[in-house]
């Protein structure tokens, strides 16, 4: 096994003529955002000193917490480290959630957890609906949103939120679907 | 009714329960194991899911560093 030689085709066989036209995720700004309350309880223990000074009855064991104790750079140190690992854990199955689009079909991609995996494909030419939907200001500014892909044939859709730019994906999807139609002759 | 002063609260007795260095060793101890098991899973996903080795693998080198540098500094306590 070429451990350098990771790529698409190891999810799933392309099939002859098949390409990838688009490998899409949540938008980076989601992920930002969503990594801010890692963050804040990254910062939790080095106010803890200073909360505990406030409360008389507590201030002697302030210093526990301090930075400069021993025992106070350990505990901050195997926190720091629970959190980035945490962290790390989060960004691995951000990207590990994908959308790929080809000019055959749609691939959903969703890692729910560690060893919970799901991937799902819709040919481009059952496709019967795409909408696209973007609310809000900033989402509005920055170009993100969620689209849903209704198939024909079944009562499942596929579903992304918060992918960029979802106007250009919607046109990418239908512009296949149509040559698709065309060249089935309907 | 107590007919007795009421005596000023002086603090937990914290040294009861935890006694300092060897209560830390433990918790890096642990938290290490932890890590490691969370680390290989989450490399396995890597390697064996991602689309893109040119991503895969700065992302496991940089989590690896930065764990490797908060380590030492949890370590250094004991130095």
């Amino acid at each position: 096994m070429n451990l350098f030689a990771v790529d698409l085709r190891r999810e799933f066989e392309l099939e002859p003529g098949e390409e990838v036209l688009v490998e899409t995720r949540k938008h980076w700004l989601l992920f930002v955002l969503e990594l801010l309350p890692f963050a804040i309880i990254a910062i939790l223990p080095l106010v803890i000193p200073t909360l505990l000074a406030i409360a008389p009855p507590l201030a002697p064991y302030a210093d526990r917490f301090s930075i400069g104790s021993a025992s106070g750079r350990a505990g901050l140190g195997i926190w720091f480290l629970l959190v980035w690992t945490a962290a790390w854990g989060f960004y691995t199955r951000y990207y590990l959630n994908v959308w790929v689009l080809t000019n055959m079909r749609i691939v959903e991609i969703t890692q729910h957890r560690f060893f919970d995996r799901e991937v799902s494909s819709v040919l481009v030419s059952r496709v019967q609906d795409v909408t696209t939907e973007v609310s809000g200001v900033l989402f509005s500014l920055l170009h993100i949103g969620n689209i849903h892909v209704q198939s024909a044939g079944t009562v499942d859709e596929f579903h992304m939120n918060g992918v960029g730019n979802p106007g250009r994906l919607r046109d990418l999807i239908l512009s296949h679907v149509a040559e698709h139609s065309k060249s089935a002759g309907v | 009714m107590p007919d007795q002063p009421l005596t000023p609260f002086t603090g937990l007795p914290l040294e009861l329960a935890i006694s300092g260095s060897a209560f830390m060793g433990w918790a890096i101890l642990i938290a290490l194991i932890f890590w490691t098991i969370y680390t290989l899973i989450a490399i396995y996903h890597w390697i064996r899911f991602s689309h893109a080795a040119a991503v895969a693998y700065p992302a496991i080198v940089l989590h690896l560093m930065v764990s490797g540098g908060i380590a030492l500094f949890a370590l250094s306590s004991f130095i």
